[in-house]
C-alpha cells in the first residue's frame, strides 16, 4: 500500500506540472476517467457562511502546503514522468477549477418558456444568486422554439423572482443585475442549429477563460434524447466541466429507461448527468442521513429487531394537487423516483463517507435488495372528476392518482419489515411524513395500565416535513395525579418554534448541489435500473390487464383498500 | 375513542382504581377481607404542632379527602406535648388548607366537614399511658368497626422509638393494620441505622414501617419507571453500550437561614444523596422486576445497591458556602448562621462519583451533585451517551464530539419535562448540523395541578403501597455505601471547598467530573 501511495503521489505531482504546462492549450473532450482522492476531498466544499469561510480558506491553505512539499521534493521525477501520463481527464479539470473557484459559470434552462421553468427554476436560480451562491460573473440562458429577444425573456420571468423575507436588502438591485445577466438562445427547430448558437454564445461572453456549464434540460420526454445528444455534440464546455440536469420521470418503463440511460451515457458521463426528483431537495430528506448517522440514541434501534414497520405518507390536498404528467400515472412519476429514493435513504447500511459516490453506492444496494412489488400488494385510486372541480384536471381513463404499496427489503437487517407507501392527490389533508413504528416491550410491566390495545402504546418516530417540520418521538409516560395511567405524548422538536428563517425551495436546494457536485440526491443509471426493476411486475399488470383504479371522492380519505392493504400486513393506519 | 380517553380521566379523578388496587394489594392477610362499609381508618400526626406538619402533612390529608381517596369513615388525630382543644387544632390548620386551582367546586364545604373528622390529644411522647388514653379516643370513633391505624411520626428521629414502643404496646388496631410512617435521617451511619431499625423491629413487623423520603413522591420518580419499562426505544440504550455516564444533581438557590440546627448534625451527604439521590440512582439502573408489585421493585433495587462499591473518599468533593456581596446585595455564609456551630466543618455541596459493578453498568460512571446556595434550583437526572461510532458527520461538528452526543434528560424541578438532545441538519442550503430539543413539558401537555408528594406518599401508605418506600435491606445497603466515607470525612476532619452563595459551586466538582471525562450537563446551559 505504500508503495501504491508513493506512485500515485508521484503521478499527482507530475499531473499537476502538466495541467499548468496545458493551461494555454486548447483540449478537446475527453472522457477518460483517472480517480486521485486528494482532489475529490478538495472537492467537496461547501458554500459557508461569511463567519465559516475564512476558516475554510485557512483550512484549505493548510491542505494545500503538504503537496507544495510534494512538488519540491519530487520535481526531477515529475519532469520526467510528464511525458508518460495520459492526458487529464475532465473530472480532473472539473476538481481542479472547484479549487481554483475562478471559473466562471453559465446555465443554460432548455424549455426556458414552459412552467417550470418559469415557476420554478429562474426563481430558484435567482435565490442562489441573491445569496451569493453563484458566481458574480454567472450567464443564464433561456432556450425554447419561440422567437424571443433578451428583453422577452427577463419580462417573462420577473414576474416570478421573489427576495426571501428574511433577505429584503438591495432586493431591487439584485432583481436587476440577476436580469441583466440573463440571455434568450432561440433553439428553433433542428436542435443542432440551435444549440450551436447557444455554444457560441456562451463562448463570447466566456471568453478564453475557463468556464462551466450546466443545462438544465426542462423539456418533454420525447424530447429530452434529442436534445441532450445535441448538446452533447455542439455545447459541452471546452474548458472546465458540463453537467446537464433532467428531470424525473426517467422513462416509461425499465426498457425505455435502458434505453434513454444508454443515449446519453453516449454523449456524457455518469458524473455529469443529474438525475432531478425535486421533492428529494426537501429538508426532510436531508435530515434523514443526518438523523441516523449522527445520533447515537437512534443507532441500536434502526433494524428489524426493534422496528415493526415503516410508513412513507405523501398525501396532497384539493388545495395542493400537483399536476402529473401525462400518462404516467403517480407509480411512475413520483413512487419510482422520489418514494424509492427515500426509502434506500432510511434503510442503507452506513457509507464510508459522505461523498454523494459512497452514498449512492449504499443506496443501490438497498434497492438492489427491495423484492419486486407483488401486484396483490399495490392498490390504485383515482379521484372522481366532478363539475365542481376547480383544477379542471382532465385524466386519462387509468391513471392512478392514489397509490398504496407494501415493500419488503430482503437483506438481514430489514428482512420481514414492511414498508408501506401511500402517494396520492386530491385528499383531505395534506401530509408529508415518515413513521417508523416500533414493536411492543417486551414482558411489559404496564401491559395492564396500557389498555386492551396494544397497538397505542408502542413506540413511534414522526419525521414530519409538511405542515409544519417537526419530529417526534411518541413515547409513554405516566399521567401526573394519583393513579397509575399511562399515556402517549410526544418528545417534539417543531421547526417553525426553533428555526425563524424560511426555508429554501427544494429546486434552489438541489440546483446548489449541482453547482457543487454533490450528487448524492440525483439518482445514477443503475439506481434507476433498480427501481425499475421493483415496479416491473405491477407496471406489467397493469399495462397488460388495463387494471382499473378504484375511485375515491376528490378531497376524500383514498381509496377504501388501502386499509385493507395495511391489515394484511398487520399495521395500524397512521393517522392522526 | 375519546369517550374512553374521557371516561379514564374520570377514573383517575376519582380514584377508584386505587380501591381495587388496595383489594388486589394481598400484602397481607386482613386486607383481603376489609371492604369500604365495614372499615375505618384512623390517622395520628404524632408531632402535630410542628412545622411540617402544619405546612404539609395536614393539607395533604385534605387534598385526599377532596380528591375522594380517604374511606368513607376516618378520623384525623393530632398528638403532641402542647395543650390543645380540638377547635385550637382545627384553627391551626386550617390556615393552610387550600383547595387546588382546578377544582375550586365546594371547596369550604369540604374542608368544613374535613375539620369535624380532626380531633386532638395531647401527651407525652413517651407515656404508655397517653398512648392508653389516645388508644381510648380511637376507639370510640371506630365504634366497633375493623380499625386500621396509621401513625405519621413528624418528630425528631430520636423518639422514633419511645413513639413506636407506645403506640405499638398501646394503640395498635386489634382487628386490622397499623402502619407507622417515619421521615428520614434514618440514623447516620451503618451503625446506628442498624440499631433504629433493631428497635423499631422490636415493636414492629417490616411490613409495618414506611421509611418516607418525600422527593421520592415526585411524579418523574414513578415516571421513571414507566419510561424505562413501556418503551421500546430506551430499552436497547439503557446500558453501558451506549451510556457514557449518568448525572444525578439536586440543587438549592438557597442555604440554612436559621434552620442550620438540624443540617448541621447531618450534611448534605446524609441529608440529600444518601436517600433520595441514592433511591433515584437505584430505580434509573435497576433489572426489569418481575411485576410492578412494591416487593419486586425493591428487590431490585437492593441489587443495584449491592452491586456498588462503597464510596470512596478521592472520589468525593465536598464544599461549603461563604459569604458573598453581589449586586449590593449581602449573602451570608454557612457559618454565619447564628444556628450553625462557629468552626462547623459540615458540608452544604457535595460531589461523587459512583460504579455498579454489574453487567449492565460496569465502567459507567453516576455522579451525583447536591448543594445549598447554589445559583439555580432544580433537580433532574442526565443521561449522556456514547459518541456515534465512525460519525460520518465528524468535520460538521466542532472538534470536541462530547458537545455532539445524545443527552436526555429528565427534569424533576422546576417546569418537570422530559427531553431527548439530538443532531439535526439546519434547514437551508448546506450542510450544518445542529443540536436540538425533542421534549415534553408537563406543564403544557397536563395543566392540572401536580398532586404534592406528601399526598401522594400518604395515599400509598394507606393502600398498603410501599413502592416508593424504602425497604430496611435498601437502608442497610445504602449507608454500606456512605459509612465509609463519612466517617472518613469526619475522623480526618476534612475541610470543606468554600464557594460563595449563590455560585455554580466548588471547583472541585469539575476536577471530579473531568477525572472520569464527564462535563457536568447542567452547567453549560445555565
Amino acid at each position: 500500500l505504500n508503495g501504491g501511495g508513493s506512485n500515485l503521489c508521484r503521478r499527482f505531482c507530475g499531473l499537476k506540472l502538466w495541467i499548468l504546462k496545458s493551461l494555454n492549450r486548447r483540449q478537446g473532450n475527453n472522457r477518460k476517467h483517472q480517480p486521485v482522492n486528494e482532489l475529490t476531498t478538495h472537492s467537496k466544499h461547501t458554500f459557508l457562511s461569511d463567519d465559516e469561510r475564512g476558516f475554510a480558506e485557512e483550512t484549505r491553505a493548510e491542505d494545500l502546503r503538504p503537496e507544495e512539499n510534494i512538488l519540491g521534493t519530487d520535481l526531477n521525477d515529475g519532469f520526467h514522468n510528464v511525458g508518460d501520463l495520459p492526458p487529464v481527464s475532465k473530472q480532473l479539470s472539473d476538481d481542479l477549477s472547484d479549487v481554483r473557484r475562478r471559473a466562471s459559470l453559465c446555465i443554460a434552462v432548455v424549455g426556458a418558456t414552459g412552467e417550470l421553468a418559469r415557476g420554478k427554476i429562474f426563481p430558484a436560480l435567482f435565490a442562489l444568486y441573491y445569496s451569493g451562491y453563484l458566481p458574480e460573473d454567472v450567464a443564464i440562458f433561456g432556450v425554447s422554439r419561440k422567437n424571443l429577444t433578451d428583453e422577452d425573456l427577463r419580462s417573462i420571468i420577473a414576474s416570478t423572482l421573489t427576495c426571501r423575507v428574511d433577505h429584503q436588502e438591495n432586493c431591487g438591485g439584485k432583481m436587476d443585475a440577476f436580469q441583466s445577466r440573463t440571455y434568450y438562445i432561440n433553439g428553433g427547430y433542428n436542435n443542432r442549429d440551435g444549440m450551436s448558437r447557444l455554444a457560441e454564445r456562451m463562448k463570447q461572453i466566456e471568453g478564453e477563460s475557463e468556464a462551466n456549464r450546466i443545462f438544465y434540460l426542462s423539456v418533454p420526454q420525447e424530447a429530452l434524447v434529442d436534445v441532450a445528444c445535441t448538446i452533447g455534440d455542439n455545447a459541452q464546455a471546452p474548458r472546465g466541466w458540463t453537467r446537464i440536469i433532467v428531470e424525473k420521470p426517467f422513462g416509461f418503463n425499465s426498457h425505455s429507461s435502458h434505453q434513454l440511460t444508454k443515449s446519453l451515457l453516449s454523449k456524457f458521463e455518469e458524473k455529469q448527468i443529474y438525475r432531478i426528483d425535486h421533492m428529494l431537495g426537501r429538508n426532510l430528506i436531508e435530515n434523514l442521513t443526518v438523523l441516523r448517522f449522527s445520533n447515537l440514541v437512534f443507532e441500536p434501534l434502526w433494524n428489524r429487531t426493534y422496528i415493526r414497520n415503516i410508513q412513507v405518507i405523501i398525501s396532497e390536498s384539493i388545495a395542493q394537487t400537483e399536476k402529473f404528467s401525462d400518462g404516467y400515472g403517480i407509480i411512475r412519476d413520483i413512487v419510482h423516483s422520489h418514494i424509492l429514493q427515500t426509502i434506500a435513504l432510511l434503510a442503507m447500511e452506513p457509507p464510508i463517507s459522505l461523498d454523494g459516490e459512497d452514498i449512492r453506492n449504499e443506496k443501490v444496494k438497498v434497492l438492489r435488495s427491495i423484492r419486486k412489488i407483488d401486484p396483490r400488494d399495490v392498490i390504485l385510486g383515482q379521484y372522481k372528476s366532478s363539475s365542481r372541480d376547480k383544477n379542471g384536471v382532465i385524466l386519462n381513463g387509468v391513471d392512478p392518482t392514489y397509490c398504496a404499496a407494501a415493500l419488503y427489503i430482503d437483506n438481514a437487517r430489514w428482512d420481514g419489515v414492511p414498508f408501506l407507501v401511500r402517494v396520492g392527490t386530491g385528499l383531505i389533508k395534506h401530509r408529508v411524513e415518515i413513521h417508523v413504528q416500533f414493536r411492543h416491550v417486551p414482558g411489559n410491566l404496564y401491559r395492564e395500565n396500557i389498555g386492551i390495545n396494544i397497538d397505542l402504546g408502542t413506540n413511534e418516530l414522526i419525521l414530519r416535513d409538511e405542515p409544519d417540520e417537526a419530529i417526534l418521538v411518541k413515547i409513554n409516560n405516566k399521567v401526573p395525579g394519583l393513579g397509575l395511567q399511562l399515556d402517549a405524548s410526544e418528545l417534539n422538536l417543531l421547526y417553525k418554534d426553533r428555526y425563524k428563517t424560511e426555508v429554501p425551495d427544494s429546486y434552489e436546494h438541489l440546483i446548489h448541489d449541482v453547482i457543487d457536485g454533490d450528487n448524492h440526491l440525483f439518482m445514477r443509471s443503475d439506481e434507476v435500473a433498480a427501481a425499475w426493476n421493483i415496479l416491473s411486475p405491477v407496471l406489467e399488470e397493469i399495462d397488460k390487464h388495463h387494471t382499473a383504479p378504484e375511485l375515491y371522492e376528490f378531497g376524500g380519505r383514498g381509496p377504501v383498500a388501502a386499509y385493507y392493504l395495511w391489515a394484511k400486513h398487520g399495521v395500524p393506519w397512521a393517522d392522526d | 375513542f375519546f369517550a374512553e380517553k374521557h371516561s379514564q380521566l374520570d377514573t383517575s379523578n376519582g380514584c377508584a382504581t386505587n380501591f381495587a388496587s388496595l383489594q388486589d394489594s394481598g400484602d397481607q392477610l386482613t386486607e383481603e377481607h376489609v371492604t369500604k362499609g365495614e372499615s375505618t381508618l384512623s390517622i395520628t400526626v404524632v408531632g402535630a404542632s410542628g412545622d411540617l406538619a402544619k405546612k404539609k402533612i395536614f393539607p395533604a390529608l385534605f387534598a385526599l379527602f377532596y380528591e375522594g381517596c380517604l374511606p368513607q369513615d376516618f378520623s384525623v388525630f393530632g398528638y403532641a406535648r402542647t395543650k390543645l382543644t380540638h377547635e385550637e387544632l382545627r384553627d391551626m390548620i386550617s390556615s393552610t388548607l387550600t383547595c387546588r386551582i382546578d377544582q375550586r367546586e365546594k371547596c369550604g364545604d369540604k374542608m368544613e366537614q374535613f375539620l369535624k373528622r380532626c380531633f386532638y390529644h395531647s401527651g407525652q411522647y413517651n407515656s404508655e399511658e397517653d398512648f392508653a388514653e389516645l388508644n381510648k379516643k380511637l376507639k370510640e370513633k371506630e365504634a366497633g368497626k375493623i380499625s386500621n391505624r396509621l401513625y405519621y411520626l413528624s418528630i425528631p428521629p430520636n423518639i422514633f422509638v419511645d413513639v413506636v414502643r407506645c403506640a405499638s404496646l398501646r394503640a395498635s388496631s386489634e382487628n386490622g393494620w397499623t402502619r407507622v410512617i417515619v421521615e428520614k435521617p434514618f440514623g447516620r451511619d451503618s451503625e446506628s441505622s442498624g440499631e433504629l431499625t433493631r428497635c423499631l423491629k422490636q415493636y414492629l413487623t417490616e411490613e409495618q414501617i414506611f421509611r418516607i423520603d418525600h422527593y421520592l413522591g415526585k411524579e418523574l420518580v414513578e415516571n421513571l419507571s414507566v419510561l424505562r419499562f413501556s418503551n421500546l426505544v430506551f430499552e436497547p440504550l439503557w446500558s453501558r453500550n451506549y451510556i457514557r455516564n449518568v448525572q444525578l444533581i439536586f440543587s438549592e438557590d438557597f442555604g440554612t437561614e436559621g434552620r442550620g440546627g438540624y443540617f448541621d448534625q447531618y450534611g448534605i451527604i446524609r441529608d440529600i444523596m444518601q436517600n433520595h439521590l441514592l433511591q433515584i440512582l437505584a430505580l434509573f439502573a435497576m433489572e426489569t422486576p418481575v411485576s410492578l408489585d412494591a416487593e419486586d421493585i425493591r428487590s431490585e433495587k437492593v441489587k443495584v445497591l449491592r452491586s456498588m462499591k462503597p464510596l470512596r473518599l478521592e472520589d468525593v468533593v465536598v464544599g461549603q458556602y461563604k459569604g458573598h456581596n453581589k449586586g449590593g446585595k449581602t449573602y451570608p455564609g454557612y457559618t454565619d448562621d447564628p444556628t450553625v456551630p462557629n468552626h462547623s466543618l459540615t458540608p452544604t455541596f457535595a460531589a461523587a462519583a459512583m460504579f455498579i459493578n454489574n453487567a449492565r453498568w460496569d465502567g459507567v460512571p453516576f455522579l451525583m451533585k447536591a448543594g445549598k446556595a447554589l445559583h439555580t434550583r432544580g433537580a433532574e437526572i442526565r443521561v449522556q451517551f456514547r459518541h456515534v461510532p465512525g460519525n460520518l458527520y465528524k468535520k460538521s461538528f466542532a472538534t470536541n464530539l462530547d458537545n455532539a452526543t445524545n443527552e436526555l434528560v429528565i427534569r424533576v424541578q422546576p417546569d418537570e419535562g422530559i427531553y431527548l438532545r439530538i443532531n439535526n441538519k439546519v434547514p437551508g442550503l448546506g450542510m450544518r448540523l445542529d443540536r436540538s430539543d425533542l421534549n415534553l413539558l408537563y406543564r403544557s401537555r397536563y395543566p392540572r395541578e401536580i398532586p404534592d408528594a406528601y399526598e401522594r406518599l400518604l395515599l400509598d401508605a394507606i393502600e398498603g403501597e410501599r413502592r416508593l418506600f424504602i425497604r430496611s435491606d435498601e437502608l442497610d445497603a445504602a449507608w454500606d455505601l456512605f459509612t465509609p466515607a463519612l466517617k472518613e470525612l469526619e475522623e480526618k476532619k476534612i475541610i470543606p471547598e468554600l464557594y460563595p452563595y449563590g455560585s455554580r459551586g466548588p471547583v472541585g466538582a469539575h476536577y471530579l467530573a473531568s477525572k472520569y471525562n464527564v462535563r457536568w450537563g447542567d452547567l453549560g446551559e445555565a
